[in-house]
């Protein structure tokens, strides 16, 4: 799929990745009282690895990630639901947050922080794995989509056979047998 | 207070382990077990607190009503809960001793999980907004699972589900606005207090109708349940079973819910076509199941015939009317997804479920020839099993208001559903053949009707003991129509924000 490689726009990418990057970082923490947040923050950063791959090719991705896209936005579903869950243990409803103010803080002055930016962070991971994900997964596909891509097949499925049972049904749909 | 948000929080943190715990195994399955397992303990547990204390409210992020947004679990979604917490587990145990953990797929169990949170969030949850929240999870969750493994044929069958729920969700956006702009709150006990004033407002039975739409489309009504009967079939039986039993009921829940607790009592216009709508949803479901010749093919036909039957008691509209649909949906829930696991042990043990080549079933399997006797015989509703004393309640709330054609369709539908059941039974079990090979040998079918069989147990108990658990459907159903006991219940929670009261 991908097309002649072209030396300008990869090291423009190069450049480009890290400054959406500082884009999405900002969007992050001034989500909390002014338009941003996790999600939109999850799009930018995601938009820049997409960028990333169209320059390096989809190929390179899993080499130069070095993580599992489904996995980042577990983790990130976790430290949100966990985020929410915390307050149970207190026994104060679901989701509640707290703040404080830090006084004087070196180089930051007065700072506001609070746990909405913890459940962010976790909105981030979530964005930025399902997005890679999604894109990868459609890029990589030219015949019909599948859920894992080979190397991921190999990560979650026993050594000794393949995870999925790649007998075709018959044509009817009727007559095949659940599971044997 | 604190317990109100288990049954969504428990089910979202297993799927992200197991999504961690990556590789099917052993140690997998039964973590995965002993979650299902305490997932019942706690909506057990939420059954005993709501029938004999008041509905629990728990304000997200401790912010009040009608701002803030609530989570309410009164009898009614309690028991919903409880059977949804029934289904997975049953059918999660019956996936084990179906296949070996080698040949399990990876994603099967996250994503039952995750199908699960949203059913949970769906029966939970006290606003609108968050309603449809509750469904695109489970939507989103079922469309993965439907295709999980599926071959081209498959697919194919599955994309008229996702088109038509796709159109449902727009819909129900739309129904959501449209609600806003009417109300100006999309909070269930908010609603209910400022609709009552605007009764005789046409904008209200407009959303009615608009809603009515949306729910009938999930719920399978008739004219628009095409995406239903031949998307079930493909797909494996335990997850079958889970779907079967569960999604239809979330949409029969949220009828019961919105028309009940929501909006005005006095919609007759709309509750009439409810009724109508079921009438023909009964006839039409059925005859669908005596025109197909496989299993899978004539049980789910058989889901949209017993939805009609729920629906026609909302549309029936009185307190009795309404504790004979909680009656029917929990022996429904269990029955159905039973028959489904019945459907997937005959057909491990044909190797097809395509009725012109099976039998001899009866004379070398007796255990589960007993099993589906039992439960086609309650869905078709005889005495004393749990179907015959839903059914019951239902015609005599129709005889009593005058709906002789209704009850004469329900009569109808009845006698069909048992012919049809009928045709399963002469042409698996009671048939012989020397073609038809019966593969005792295939040790799993024995561990999988037991599974079976401890679901009959209980739908046994449910026809049998048919007196408490009307007594607890008879107090659900009068809690869900009284709107003044659920808007002070969730009012007189108090947090951040807003004061207390409307």
């Amino acid at each position: 799929m991908m097309g002649p490689q072209s030396y300008i726009f990869e090291r423009l990418v190069r450049v480009v990745f890290f400054l959406v990057n500082m884009v999405a970082l900002y969007l992050l923490l001034r989500g909390h009282n002014w338009p941003g947040g996790g999600f939109i923050a999850g799009l930018a950063s995601a938009s820049s690895l997409i960028l990333l791959s169209l320059a390096l090719g989809i190929a390179a991705m899993p080499r130069i990630l070095r993580f599992d896209p489904v996995r980042l936005a577990a983790a990130g579903l976790l430290v949100a639901a966990l985020t929410g869950a915390a307050p149970l243990l207190a026994g104060r409803p679901f989701l509640e947050h707290f703040h404080t103010h830090l006084h004087r803080v070196p180089l930051l002055g007065d700072v506001h922080v609070g746990t909405p930016l913890l459940f962010d962070l976790g909105v981030y991971l979530l964005v930025v794995g399902i997005a890679c994900k999604l894109i990868f997964v459609l890029a990589q596909s030219t015949q019909g989509l599948r859920a894992l891509v080979a190397e991921e097949e190999r990560r979650y499925s026993s050594p000794l056979e393949q995870p999925l049972e790649e007998t075709a049904g018959p044509d009817d749909g009727k007559e095949r047998t659940d599971a044997d | 207070m604190n317990l109100a948000i288990q049954p969504v929080l428990l089910p979202l943190l297993t799927a992200v382990a197991l999504l961690f715990w990556g590789r099917p195994s052993p140690g997998r399955r039964t973590f995965t077990a002993i979650s299902a397992g305490a997932q019942l303990v706690v909506a057990g547990f939420l059954i005993h607190l709501t029938y004999t204390q008041s509905p629990l409210v728990m304000p997200m992020g401790n912010w009040a009503a009608p701002y803030g947004i609530v989570v309410v679990v009164d009898l009614l979604a309690a028991i919903m809960l409880g059977l949804s917490s029934f289904t997975a587990l049953a059918t999660i145990l019956y996936g084990f001793f179906e296949a070996s953990p080698r040949i399990e797929h990876p994603l099967r169990l996250p994503l039952v999980q995750f199908l699960v949170t949203g059913i949970n969030l769906a029966f939970l949850t006290g606003d609108l907004f968050n309603l449809f929240v509750a469904f695109e999870v489970m939507l989103i969750a079922s469309y993965a699972l439907l295709t999980l493994e599926a071959d081209n044929w498959d697919v194919k069958q599955a994309f008229p589900y996702l088109a038509i729920n796709l159109v449902g969700s727009t819909l129900f956006l739309c129904g959501a606005g449209f609600a806003y702009r009417l109300f100006g709150t999309l909070n269930f006990a908010d609603i209910a207090l400022r609709a009552r004033a605007m009764s005789d407002d046409p904008r209200v039975t407009a959303l009615a109708l608009l809603l009515l739409v949306v729910f009938g489309l999930k719920a399978g009504v008739f004219p628009l349940y095409c995406w239903l009967p031949n998307s079930y079939p493909i797909l494996p039986a335990p997850v079958a079973g889970l779907y079967s039993g569960m999604l239809t009921k979330v949409g029969v829940y949220v009828l019961l819910r919105v028309l009940g607790t929501v909006l005005p009592h006095d919609l007759a216009g709309v509750h009439t076509l409810l009724a109508w709508l079921a009438g023909a949803t009964m006839i039409f479901g059925v005859l669908g199941a005596i025109s197909r010749n496989f299993i899978r093919g004539i049980l789910s036909y058989h889901i949209l015939s017993q939805i009609g039957f729920m629906v026609l008691a909302i549309g029936l509209f009185t307190p009795f009317a309404f504790a004979a649909c909680i009656f029917y949906i929990i022996h429904h829930i269990i029955v159905k997804s039973s028959l489904f696991l019945v459907g997937g042990t005959a057909a491990l043990l044909n190797r097809t479920d395509n009725l012109d080549r099976m039998g001899n079933l009866w004379r070398q399997t007796p255990l589960l020839g007993l099993l589906f006797l039992l439960q086609a015989l309650s869905l078709a509703g005889l005495p004393p099993l749990s179907g015959f004393w839903g059914k019951y309640a239902i015609l005599v709330v129709g005889l009593e208001q005058r709906e002789f054609v209704l009850v004469g369709l329900a009569i109808l539908a009845s006698i069909l559903t048992l012919f049809s059941m009928l045709k399963i039974w002469n042409a698996a079990f009671w048939g012989s053949s020397e073609e038809c090979e019966v593969c005792v040998w295939d040790w799993r079918w024995l561990r999988m009707s037991q599974i079976v069989a401890g679901m009959v147990a209980v739908s046994l108990a449910i026809g049998l003991g048919a007196e408490g658990v009307f007594r607890v459907a008879n107090r659900a159903a009068i809690q869900v129509l009284d709107q003044e006991a659920y808007a002070r219940a969730v009012f007189s929670v108090t947090g951040k924000g807003a004061p207390a009261g409307p």
